[in-house]
């Protein structure tokens, strides 16, 4: 049993060199390729950015190197020798410490608890309170954080216990630290400290990897940026010599197959409209802020944006789920009273954003599935029509293409396009006036992406209006008839999707303009 | 900041020992804190403490322990057993390791395979009772004093001890003065109360009952000050984190269901050794989950624990002694809370106003209108009294938050 093991501070900031040396590395799963002959080179007591798109690649590279995953081919050098980590202990071990998106920090513990665990100081098995808490002062001191270590987690805010979480990293002698989105979760102020807690960080020797796509903040903090688009390096810039735009530009990509035009044309009336729409939160920004637009019949309006900018609660809004301020009407009809059920009842559907968490009930039959939200118009009083519901299942699989041997196989078997080609099947068989669609096709292989939509145009050209939803911006550009760019809350631009490029999407989408 | 608190606490206890001490000259029951009571009371807490206690180690391991209730009559059985055949030393380890064995059931069920926690302690309970009766046939039927229900009684009793000089214990063969007794039967008064609750503390004291106690502090020290106790601790509050920091999360919910099946034994050995002195159908009563229900008013902490289970044993003590102080307990919870009320009128607190108003109104009327409390209210009154005083206490409960949720390692979480 280990005690202690707290390695002594590298303090000098002069030692230069490759603290991190990845060889052209490449890791593919299933389908999928995330990475593909990446290179990277860190130098020691840097912050080096990593920028690139959702899905980039970014997250498998990290975990990579902090031993969740192990590449197909490729070698990576710490301080100049080749290692291969088979576990995050032996990264730990090897000086690197991750800080997850998502803090791994119990609540009902102290803060002083959870930054020893696991690597206690201890005198016969009995806790050194003591020395661990002179210590954790010392480095809280050395970066600038105060904290109260006595204090439950559950009384810190985010943006403490993210501190937390370095200090917990550091505690085990870390000397690289990979932050994983570190701003995605602050406001603004909080931002800043952290970027003032990691600037002395630097100063005291250790090298940061930062990974974001929040081009300002990577321009403001870092030394390097790497920039990684589809599984591969693109560029490795100096923030000195490259602009907000130009970043963009690259984090995107231009080369984007285009699709064929539409035949029929957009309606007159309006059906689904929004009037300063404001979804309120407490304890932080508004997510959703004075949002207003019209969608057509037989209109598909694009929703682009980097995830987190609102698009997820602008649904919730049109759906009702959440309280909201300002207006929305359906076909027409002053909804902005009614409730969930209504609003459906009203003509609106919706695909949405998780097909695992809000779509599905996994271990239930796909019948009992493809019922979710029907049940008015597929039960006898009390009852469920069991035979009426499960041919209306089989309806949707022969219609959509789901490869199933049946309506009565549970839903986990089935893969992940073929699911979401039954969530589609489910809310396109109604004939709805209004569908809100939230990443139709994510994580999905590319023919059923193309199902999914051919069944939308196809529906689009009988006259329902969609609202997509998407960070996606091939499927955007392909098959909005508008765009809408959401950024920050607010819908920051409205495009033509004829003259929109992926740069120019880009541009708005990250704020750069 | 620790000044002030043991300041408040001294003074809550001079309180509450003012109104006991006036109601009892007042109803002119002595019963309510005389050395037998309380003696009878500090016997009647132990087995609910013990089940407390191992309830608090299994949840602070993340695993649901309904399954006490079992653990502790596979330790009324085999500690009587073990107090048959060898003497009752041995009998408290066999009712340790008939409880532990309960405990590995619980935890192979529920870590290893993943079963349902409570469903899990749910058959576990249901296995005991029918299993002990099975071996009860195996082994008591036939033997001298033993029978399908109950076994034969122990060889010989477990020893007692008396403090020295303050309530009569020996030394060295020399009778020493019993000053406590003394004190008590003046009935001065707080001085008579105080001699009295003094007395039962230390006066006919079983060995077991000491062990019992000092689980208490042993438990907070391992929990909190130790290595194992934060790792433990952190499989219960965050089995992710701990994973992730190289902490063998299954491992240590193994040892400590282990520990909580071992406490749980302990606590049914003291019912079949202790309390009495053979093992008997049904000897523990539901304990189980009365030790449950102080663990959640002890706010899973061994301090709290132990309050409540001394609150327990302390109704359970009054209705077996002197069942004819029970109203004299009714015009006690009355004056108890009323203090409360009026310390919650002056703190503005809303809830507790309207909550001690009721219980004062309730325990007031009933200590007017009743003059002889029938035999099936004594015997619900723990329950009432706990009832009122889980109702009354404000506090903010802070379970183990992942206490009852399986974890699978090496998963994606």
């Amino acid at each position: 049993m280990q005690s202690g093991s707290v390695k002594p501070k590298l303090n000098s900031a002069t030692d230069a060199g490759r603290v991190v040396e990845l060889t052209n590395i490449s890791k593919s799963f299933p389908g999928v390729i995330a990475n593909r002959d990446i290179s990277l080179q860190i130098d020691r007591a840097t912050i080096h950015a990593i920028v690139g798109e959702n899905g980039a690649g970014k997250s498998t590279l990290m975990k990579i190197l902090y031993g969740l995953h192990q590449p197909d081919s490729g070698t990576i050098a710490i301080n100049g020798v080749i290692t291969q980590f088979k576990s995050p202990s032996e990264a730990m071990a090897a000086g690197i410490g991750m800080v997850h998106q998502h803090f791994m920090l119990a609540d009902n513990l102290t803060v002083l608890e959870n930054i020893i665990l696991g690597s206690e100081p201890t005198k016969y098995g009995v806790l050194s309170l003591g020395d661990a808490r002179k210590h954790v002062n010392e480095l809280a001191t050395s970066i600038g954080v105060e904290i109260d270590l006595d204090l439950p987690i559950s009384d810190l805010g985010v943006g403490q216990r993210q501190r937390v979480e370095i200090l917990k990293v550091l505690f085990r002698g870390a000397e690289i630290l990979v932050l994983d989105e570190p701003t995605a979760v602050l406001v603004p102020q909080e931002v800043d400290e952290l970027f003032t807690n990691l600037r002395k960080l630097v100063a005291n020797g250790t090298t940061i990897l930062f990974i974001s796509h929040k081009l300002d903040e990577v321009l403001s903090i870092s030394d390097q940026i790497t920039v990684i688009r589809q599984g591969s390096t693109v560029a490795t810039v100096s923030p000195k010599s490259i602009d907000r735009l130009r970043l963009a530009e690259l984090m995107v990509g231009s080369d984007l197959p285009s699709h064929g035009e539409r035949t029929t044309k957009v309606g007159e009336k309006i059906q689904l409209s929004a009037r300063n729409l404001t979804v309120v939160a407490k304890n932080r920004k508004n997510p959703v802020q004075n949002v207003s637009f019209d969608i057509f019949e037989s209109e598909i309006i694009g929703i682009a944006g980097v995830d987190g900018n609102g698009q997820f609660e602008l649904c919730e809004a049109l759906l009702g789920l959440v309280d909201t301020q300002g207006t929305v009407e359906i076909g027409g009809i002053d909804a902005s009273n009614l409730n969930v059920r209504e609003r459906l009842d009203q003509g609106l559907a919706y695909i949405p954003f998780d097909r695992h968490r809000e779509g599905l009930m996994l271990t239930a039959s796909l019948w009992e599935n493809a019922l979710l939200g029907h049940e008015n118009s597929l039960s006898r009083g009390p009852m469920i029509d069991v035979e009426s519901a499960k041919k209306s299942c089989r309806e949707i699989i022969e219609r959509f293409g789901v490869m199933t041997p049946s309506e009565l196989v549970p839903a986990f078997v089935l893969s992940g396009g073929n699911q979401q080609k039954l969530v589609v099947g489910r809310n396109l068989a109604t004939a709805p006036k209004v569908l809100i669609a939230a990443h139709p096709t994510r994580g999905i292989d590319v023919g059923a992406q193309a199902a999914v939509w051919d069944e939308i145009r196809r529906s689009r050209d009988a006259g329902m209006s969609v609202l997509l939803v998407s960070a996606d911006l091939e499927e955007i550009l392909g098959l909005s008839d508008r765009i809408l760019v959401m950024f920050d809350g607010k819908i920051s631009a409205e495009l033509d999707p004829k003259k929109a490029t992926p740069q120019i999407l880009g541009k708005y989408m990250t704020g750069a303009q | 900041m620790t000044q002030s608190k043991n300041f408040r606490l001294f003074g809550l206890i001079s309180v509450a020992l003012a109104i006991v001490s006036s109601v009892r000259l007042w109803t002119d029951q002595d019963a309510l804190t005389s050395s037998d009571t309380i003696g009878t009371a500090l016997r009647l807490t132990v087995p609910i403490l013990l089940a407390g206690m191992a309830g608090l180690w299994a949840e602070r391991c993340g695993v649901l322990n309904i399954g006490i209730e079992g653990m502790m009559i596979f330790g009324t059985w085999f500690g009587a057993w073990g107090a048959w055949q060898y003497g009752p030393w041995v009998g408290l380890l066999f009712a340790i390791l008939g409880g532990m064995f309960g405990g590995l059931v619980h935890a192979v069920a529920t870590v290893r395979f993943n079963i349902d926690q409570v469903i899990s302690g749910v058959v576990i309970n249901l296995f005991a009772y029918f299993g002990v009766r099975y071996l009860s046939e195996l082994v008591y039927v036939g033997k001298k004093g033993g029978g399908i229900s109950q076994s034969p009684p122990q060889k010989s009793a477990l020893p007692k001890f008396n403090l020295p000089v303050l309530s009569g214990g020996e030394i060295a063969g020399w009778k020493s003065p019993d000053f406590l007794g003394w004190l008590e039967a003046r009935r001065w008064f707080i001085l008579g109360d105080l001699g009295g609750i003094a007395r039962g503390l230390t006066h006919s004291i079983s060995w077991a009952t000491v062990i019992a106690i000092i689980v208490v502090p042993v438990s907070a020290w391992v929990l909190w000050r130790t290595r194992f106790g934060l790792r433990l601790r952190s499989s219960g509050e965050s089995p992710v984190a701990a994973e992730s920091l190289g902490i063998k999360v299954n491992r240590l919910r193994y040892y400590g269901l282990l520990i909580s099946g071992g406490l749980a034994g302990l606590a049914g050995g003291t019912l079949s050794i202790v309390a009495s002195s053979y093992y008997r159908q049904g000897q523990t009563a539901g304990r189980g989950f009365i030790g449950l229900a102080t663990m959640i008013f002890g706010n899973w902490r061994p301090s709290g624990i132990l309050t409540g289970a001394m609150l327990f044993g302390y109704a359970e003590g009054i209705k077996l002694v002197a069942s004819d102080s029970i109203t004299a307990l009714f015009l006690l919870i009355a004056s108890m809370s009323g203090a409360f009320l009026i310390y919650a009128i002056i703190r503005h607190k809303r809830n507790q106003v309207l909550l001690t108003l009721s219980a004062f109104l309730l325990s007031a009327i009933a200590y007017r209108t009743i003059d002889t409390v029938p035999e099936s209210l004594t015997q619900s009154l723990p329950y009432v009294v706990t009832l009122i005083v889980l109702a009354t206490a404000n506090q903010r409960l802070r379970p183990p938050a992942m206490a009852g949720v399986p974890f699978r390692p090496g998963e994606p979480h």
